[in-house]
Formats: structure tokens, sequence, C-alpha cells
């Protein structure tokens, strides 16, 4: 990546919201991150893939509700009580819109410098992972940087689905 | 004394509203106007009238319309005069301006055009990628033939001349007698730039800046050029565009305040959820054991205060249907003036409120159809007093409330539709079979199809083929219906019905195994048991009802959808029957959970494309609940 290598890593560096997938974590954007929330009554939305909980009321605005185990093709395991909804602003068609992310808990929230981030290693062309923005090595463990932006495209929610059906 | 001009004056208006005024007669009468004016000592009127004449015999010299233009917005100055009034000498002194026309209705015309603009950019871009994409060049063609519909009544001559020429070649281009080259979409682009120049000045002017009017360059030629299929040249650099970013004058009565949309909604998501959170304490079981006697109280008194707050702020997006009646009364009176009728326009129900949004939106399909009513419906005066009726006609605007919908009638007395002649157009276009059998209603509504006009010929305003189409779509994204009544020889109604706001629905809920939604009721025809006699499977697979005597699709709602745990035996099951689009079918779900207003809710881009689902709705405990769109479910149906 050309402009990764212009501007070393800067961009990356700050403040993350920690979470964690089994024992895997991860870190998003703090300034991305609305509110976090315990689970509640999802109602589902016919038609979506899998991973699409469905949606739920958030004072008053719908907001589409993801399962990042399920996205992240990991298996499925009941919710407990550290099972957390993350509410993200993610860039939409239609301007920013607020979303969902079904967790296994929240962790921490780190500061990230500039040095502690590497770029993701390169898995061949088929692999691209484009939401991963790159690894931090904190307290001896890395963490995934997802870039919320393209975890969760608006369209992917559905589009996905209806290729799928064809 | 003062009588005697204002009969004067009376008898000029109606000259000019008949047509019938020849330029010596107009100067004549205006003399005479000038000379009672005087002996009634009222100076200003004298001098207004002595104004007036010298401007007429000036106009009288180049053309009719200019003439008449001119003596119709010189008369409301002389009666002005005459009420006493003192008369703005600018407004006067330049009449030709359109801005010194109904600042409303420009206002409107500012609005609107800027919106089909940024429409028609966006859609030109698509078209860039696909020339040959029906949707995108359908769109633009109707942004353009709507601005030029508006401003040829403005008599924003310019605006007009150039958007006509642009739909011409659009025509073409949707004829197939055309492709849209880049060379030909740069034009089209340009074109939208200079409109957009143009709207921006006529707004300048609507502020009282007398700015110069952009200039055209060579457009229209470049239009004609690429018409004609010659090569066309590239466009020299454009100059740069010095608008200048002015602070908008807001000039706002006391008695009404202009509040951010956003803000409005924000405060309607918040008493949606002020009201299940009351409604969640009231019912409360821990709460309503305790039999404190001011507790009760306390919360009944919250329950009030809170219906009220909601119903307050539902009234907020409510306007009357006046304003956009007042808008028709200009129109009729511009149209008729051009084409030589004799109309009269009766209104009522003016304060029949509805949401703002609705009403923006009925504006652009009600301008058609009174054009329509105008344009094919009432004859000339020759032509009713011929077949008897009073040279006079009525175009009749009514609103009215009628369970929860708002009725729009739009009704002239004039010759009504003819069927033979629609029929015989629609079988020119393809639209039906040679032999196919219609009934009265099934002829009126071939006019809504795409492509379909009566209209001989290709007028300013009407008679391209695009309108009624246009109509029903908008009319339709309204979650309203439009329906045609019509006699031959004693007039046609246009009924309008659409939803007093676009907020809130009147919803049935149904439960399919564990999940429930929302269906509008509006699309509801009936709900029955069903029973085995009235069931058939055709060749093993599709399945139909016979519902009083008709034959209806069934869809099970939880094999559309994928739910788990629903009833499968139809007897033990709930049939409810909906309208998709004209056509019936039932729709198979476990049961009926109850009827509840619901507020819509937007999904948000995420769910924009799901098929079978409209929105959402916060239902009263607070989860969501989904707003099931008849239409889609019937049409994944066909397609799966």
């Amino acid at each position: 990546m050309a402009t990764s290598l212009l501007t070393p890593t800067d961009a990356r560096a700050g403040k993350y919201l920690i979470f964690h997938l089994e024992e895997e974590e991860f870190g998003l954007q703090v300034q991305k991150v609305r509110e976090i929330m315990g689970v509640q009554d999802v109602t589902k939305v016919p038609q979506t893939p899998g991973y699409v909980k469905g949606v739920i009321n958030l004072r008053g605005k719908v907001i589409p509700v993801v399962d990042l185990r399920l996205k992240f093709s990991m298996p499925v395991k009941e919710y407990t009580p550290r099972t957390c909804i993350i509410v993200v602003q993610v860039a939409g068609d239609r301007g920013p819109m607020l979303m969902g992310l079904v967790v296994d808990g929240v962790v921490e929230v780190l500061h990230v410098a500039g040095a502690d981030v590497e770029d993701t290693p390169c898995f061949g062309k088929e692999v691209e992972i484009p939401y991963v923005m790159g690894l931090a090595k904190l307290k001896g463990k890395v963490k995934i940087l997802l870039d919320v932006d393209q975890v969760m495209t608006a369209r992917e929610l559905v589009r996905l689905d209806m290729s799928a059906a064809k | 004394m003062v009588e005697e001009v204002i009969r004067q004056l009376d008898e000029l208006t109606m000259l000019m509203v008949v047509g019938a005024a020849g330029a010596t007669e107009t100067l004549e009468l205006l003399a005479g106007i000038e000379k009672s004016a005087r002996e009634a000592g009222c100076a200003p009127a004298a001098d207004a009238a002595a104004e007036l004449k010298n401007r007429a015999t000036g106009a009288a010299r180049t053309t009719p319309e200019k003439l008449e233009q001119i003596v119709t917005l010189g008369i409301e100055n002389l009666r002005w005069a005459l009420a006493g009034s003192p008369v703005e000498s600018q407004a006067f002194a330049a009449p030709d301006s359109a801005i010194a026309q109904d600042v409303e209705l420009i206002g409107d015309f500012v609005n609107e055009a800027g919106e089909h603009l940024a429409m028609i950019e966006s859609q030109v871009l698509l078209l860039e990628r696909d020339p040959t994409a029906a949707d995108p060049l359908n769109a633009v063609f109707r942004g353009f033939h709507t601005i030029k519909g508006l401003a040829g009544f403005l008599d924003l001559g310019d605006i007009r001349a150039v958007s006509h020429e642009v739909e011409t070649l659009l025509d073409r281009a949707r004829n197939q007698e055309l492709l849209l080259t880049p060379a030909i979409i740069d034009v089209v682009l340009e074109s939208a730039d200079y409109l957009k120049r143009a709207v921006a000045w006529v707004r300048e002017g609507l502020d009282g800046k007398a700015n110069e009017p952009p200039p055209f360059g060579q457009l229209l030629e470049r239009v004609r050029a690429v018409l004609d299929g010659k090569a066309v040249a590239i466009a020299a650099a454009s100059p740069p565009n010095k608008t200048v970013e002015k602070a908008p004058s807001e000039t706002e009565s006391a008695s009404s305040l202009r509040v951010d949309a956003g803000k409005l909604d924000y405060m309607m998501d918040m008493v949606g959820e002020l009201v299940i959170a009351q409604s969640l304490i009231a019912h409360n079981p821990e709460i309503r054991a305790l039999e404190s006697g001011p507790l009760q109280r306390n919360l009944q008194q919250l329950s009030r205060i809170t219906a009220e707050v909601q119903r307050v702020a539902m009234s907020m997006r409510l306007t009357p249907v006046g304003s956009l009646f007042g808008r028709m009364n200009r129109l009729v009176r511009d149209l008729t003036r051009k084409n030589g009728k004799l109309v009269r326009l009766e209104l009522s129900g003016e304060d029949t409120e509805l949401d703002k949004a609705v009403l923006e939106q009925l504006a652009d399909p009600m301008m058609h159809m009174v054009r329509n009513s105008l344009d094919h419906g009432l004859e000339g005066p020759e032509e009713r007093i011929a077949s008897g009726k009073p040279a006079e006609g009525t175009l009749v605007l009514s609103a009215s409330h009628q369970a929860g919908h708002i009725l729009i009638e739009i009704a002239d007395n004039g010759r009504g539709l003819n069927t033979e002649k629609i029929l015989k157009k629609a079988r020119e276009r393809g639209l039906i079979s040679e032999g196919q059998n219609l009934n009265d209603t099934e002829i009126f509504s071939l006019i809504f199809e795409p492509g379909f006009s009566t209209a001989e010929t290709v007028t300013d305003v009407s008679g391209r083929g695009v309108g009624m189409d246009v109509v029903r779509r908008q009319i339709m994204n309204l979650r309203g219906r439009v329906e045609i009544q019509s006699t031959p020889g004693r007039g046609a109604t246009f009924l309008l019905r659409v939803p007093l706001t676009l907020a809130i629905i009147d919803g049935l809920i149904v439960g399919v195994g564990a999940e429930r939604y929302i269906m509008p009721i509006s699309s509801v025809r009936e709900m029955l048991r069903p029973t085995a006699e009235m069931i058939f499977t055709m060749e093993g697979r599709s399945e139909m009802a016979m519902v009083r005597g008709e034959l209806l699709a069934i869809v099970r709602l939880d094999q559309r959808f994928q739910i788990a745990g629903a009833r499968q035996n139809p007897e033990e099951a709930l049939f409810v029957v909906v309208e998709a689009q004209g056509r019936r079918y039932c729709l198979m779900v476990d049961e009926m959970l109850g009827k509840q207003e619901v507020v819509i809710k937007s999904m948000g881009d995420t769910f924009r494309d799901v098929a079978g689902i409209s929105g959402g709705a916060i239902m009263g405990d607070g989860r969501v609940g989904l707003i099931l769109d008849v239409n889609g479910v019937f049409q994944e149906r066909r397609n799966g």
C-alpha cells in the first residue's frame, strides 16, 4: 500500500475500544463508537444474511445489528451476560448511519501509538481483508484494528443475500 | 363616478380573459378609463391608466401576447390605484419581468426546479455510463419537461426555451432515434448548468436584487446542432461562475418560525419513546399493585400529558391544503388565458390539514391533473354552448377527511373521457390486445400507463404523454390511490385518496411463528378463516383460494420469509386478502394480534432493498416491528 508508506501509520494511531470474540482481540477507533449497550430483543429481518441479526430500537431510531462472530465465520455461541452491542457510526450511501455490532465482550480502551501498528500481512490476493487496518502489538497480545466502514457496508447486508439467492 | 371607472375596468378585464380584445379596442377602453378616472378625481388611477395606455400602445406594435400581458398586469395596478393604495412604481415599470408576478409561485418554482436539476444531474451521470438505460433517461426527460411546463406558465422565456429544446432532444433518444453520445451528454449537462444559473438568477430577483440574466451563449444553437445530428464543437471553457454567496434575507412573520426538519423528526422520535416509556410504567404490574390513590392520579395525569404532547407533535407537520389550492388558482387563470376557455374554479375544504410532506408531493400530480382537465376535459365556449351547456366551465377542487385519509377531488363538467379514443390509442400503443374487453374503470386507468397521451398536439403544458403515469406513481409513492369517474358529455372527476401523513399508518399486526409483522390496513381487503373447500392446489404446487367467487393465489408468509414454527394447515391459519397494484391475493399468517397506529421509521440505507418490507415501526413494548410491503411480497413470490 503506497499510501501507508508515505504517511507511516500515524493515521492509524489513536484511541481504540478493544473487544474480544473468543480469545481474539479487536480494536475499533473510539471516535466511531457511539455507545455500548446490553443485548436486547432483536427483530429479525427476512431475506438477509445470517450474520445480520436484525433491527433494534435505539431511542426511537431503527438500526441494524450485525453479529460479528457470524460475520467473521466463527462458531455460534450462546449470548452471555458479557455479550454486548457496540453501536458504531459508519459511512452509509446517504451519509453516516448507526449500526450495532454484537461482540463477546468489551475489554478496555487503549491508546495505540503509530509505532505499535504493523501492516496486515499479505495472504495472497484471494484473501484480501479490506476491513483490517493493521495489527497492533500491545501488552504482549496482537489486536486486530478494524476499519468499521469496511466491516459492514450498508449494501453488503442486503446484496450478499441477493447474490446468494440467484 | 368611481363606479363608472370600475365598470370600465371590469369590461376590460373580461375582454382580456376572453382573449377577444383587439389592440384598438383595448386602447380605446384605456383612454376611457383615464378620462373617467380624472372626472372622478382619482388622479393616481388616471395617471396609471395614462401610463398603461402608453405602454400598451408600444406593445400593440409587437405581439398580441405582449399586449395582453402588459394590460393584464396594468389592470391589477389600476385596481390598486383605485382602491387608494399606492402602487409600487417598480412593479409597474417592469411587468414583463417574471419577478413582478406572484412571489410565492416563483419561490415554489425555484425550489422545485432546483430539485429537478439536482435529480437530472445524478441521472445524467448514470446515463453517461449506460446511454440506453430507460429509467434514468425517462427521469431526465421528465425533469426537463416539468421545468419547461413551470417556466412556460411563469413566462420565464429563456428557461422554457432551453428546457424545451433539451426535452425534444431527449424525446428522440427515448424513441431510439438518437443515441446519447458523450457529446450529447455534455450538451445536456451544460443546459442543466445554464438552467441552474438561470434559476439562481430568478431567486436573486425574488430577493430584490436586479441582476442581468445569465447569458445563453450558443447553448440553443448547440442543442439544435446535436438534434440535427451535426458534430458538436467542444464547448469553449465556460466563464467562471461569479455568483457571490449572499445571505438569504429571511423575513418571517412573528406568528410562525422555521424549524429544522431534522430537529422536528428527532422530537417525534423522542415523543414516540416517551409514549412507550409512559405506557410501560402505567402497565407495570408492580406499580399497578400499589393501591395508592395519589400515584394513580399522577400516572393518569402523566398519560394525559403524554397523549397531548404526542398530538401536538404530530400536528406540527400539518398545514392546510389551501396553499396548494391557491397555486392551482393561479394555474387555472394562466392556462385559461392561454387557451381561451372560460373556466370558473371553485374551491372547498381549503382548511383541511395535511402533512407538509404529503402536500409538497401532491403539488406536482395535482398540477398535472388540473392541466389535464383544462386542456382535454373542459371545452371551449363555442363547443359548450353547442352542446347546451353554459359557456363557462367549472372546475371544482375539494378536500375532505375520510376515514383517516384525505380525499381530494378534481372535478370538471367538461366532455368527460372518451373511451373510444382511449381504446384506440391503447391498441395503437400496444397497451392492450385487439380482442380485450375492458370495463370503464379499466379503460380509464389506461391513461395512467407510461407513454399514453391522447393530446394531438405538443403544447407547453401537457400533451407529450408524460404526466398521467407520473401522477399515478407519485400518488402511489404517497401510499395513496387515484381513481377516475367520468360521464360522457358531463365531465370527469379525479379522486385522490392520500394519507393524512406519511409518518403514521394504521397497522394490522399479524403473527407468523415467533415473528410479528405490521400490515398497512389500507392494503387489506378482508380477513377470513379458510375452510378446506375453499382451497385448491394447482398442478400439485401453487395453491389458490376461492374467496367470494374469486380465485386468489395463496402466499404463505412463513415460506416467503423462511420463518420457522408457523402453522402449516390453512384451516388453522388466517387468510388476509390484500390488494397489490390492483391484484388481490391471500396472505397466509397464523393469527391477528391486534390493530395499532404506528409511526413509520426509516430502516435506513441498509434495508432499503429488502423485498416485502417497506419500513419499521416501534411497537408498544419498545421493540421494532417490520411493516410488510404486500406488493413486494407478491412480486417476490412470482420471481421465486
